[in-house]
């Protein structure tokens, strides 16, 4: 992938992930604390977190086009590093002190979570586009053969 | 180059005949596109010049400044440019995958999911190449026979 098409994919990203977390921010607010207010500073939350989440998609890039196995490699090193990231703003990032070991544990769960079911869904994605990929291309040949 | 056209019966062979003071690279040029119009390419290995059918051609490569072409067993390098090629070529049923590789898509055996939206194409002779997410788009539209928008 050239850089300025990976800067474009990383841009726009960012600003996919920053919409997510307010839609989500929203929502579950509304049904977990529907009475809780919140100062400016929690326009920042939706910013921060999408930036420690895309960050890592760095390790993806490379000017040389990836093997399936580099790339596998580079996903796990991307998840390690969303991890420590979410871990770090969790345990740093804020003055409140409400946060346990048990927390932290089903944070990084649920990130791991999320990675992993995001992933496969992308993977039956290209496994379906590559099943009717084939089916066209036998029928292309068939077609074409001298 | 001044060029003439003489019309022929259909009893005589068609011929394409170059005059000129000596073998330019314009003169190469135009040679190599008259093969390639006959499905015919030049390769070079080990120094020694070769034909070859363009039916055989399994995939083209750029690799630093160098394009190669490669057959189910052999790899020679030409001194055509891949852009040029790419248009030669797009009416023998090849497409570009990548932003350095041209296949044949009469060489595939299946196509199958590589990861992040690309595709790998499994040729006939068991080769994988990656055939990355820009152009997927287009494979899907030449295998169903629209025209790509590039």
């Amino acid at each position: 992938m050239r850089g300025k098409d990976f800067w474009m994919d990383f841009v726009r990203t960012y600003f996919m992930i920053v919409t997510l977390i307010t839609l989500v921010m929203c929502v579950v607010g509304q049904v977990v604390m529907p009475d809780q207010t919140f100062g400016y500073k929690a326009f920042t939350a939706p910013l921060i977190y999408a930036l420690v989440g895309t960050v890592p998609n760095i390790v993806l890039y490379s000017k040389h086009e990836l093997k399936v196995k580099e790339l596998l490699v580079r996903k796990v090193l991307q998840l390690i590093l969303i991890e420590a990231g979410v871990l770090f703003v969790a345990l740093y990032g804020t003055s409140d002190d409400w946060w346990d070991s048990s927390f932290l544990l089903i944070l990084a769960g649920s990130v791991l979570v999320v990675y992993v079911v995001g992933t496969l869904i992308a993977w039956i994605g290209d496994l379906m586009s590559a099943k009717s990929l084939t089916r066209d291309l036998l029928e292309f040949q068939r077609a074409n053969e001298a | 180059m001044e060029i003439k056209i003489f019309k022929v019966g259909k009893d005589q062979p068609e011929e394409a005949w170059i005059r000129c003071h000596e073998m330019t690279e314009e003169v190469r040029e135009i040679v190599a596109f008259v093969k390639t119009r006959q499905g015919q390419l030049t390769g070079i290995q080990e120094g020694k010049q070769f034909e070859i059918a363009v039916t055989d051609l399994a995939y083209v490569e750029a690799v630093d400044n160098k394009v190669f072409l490669y057959t189910q067993k052999q790899v020679y390098e030409t001194k055509q440019k891949l852009y040029e090629l790419e248009e030669l070529l797009r009416e023998k049923y090849f497409l570009r995958v990548s932003k350095s590789m041209l296949l044949n898509l009469m060489k595939i055996g299946s196509i199958k999911p590589a990861m992040n939206g690309r595709m790998l194409a499994v040729l006939k002779s068991e080769e994988e190449i990656i055939i990355t997410r820009k152009y997927v788009a287009d494979l899907k539209k030449a295998l169903r026979g629209e025209t790509s928008d590039r």
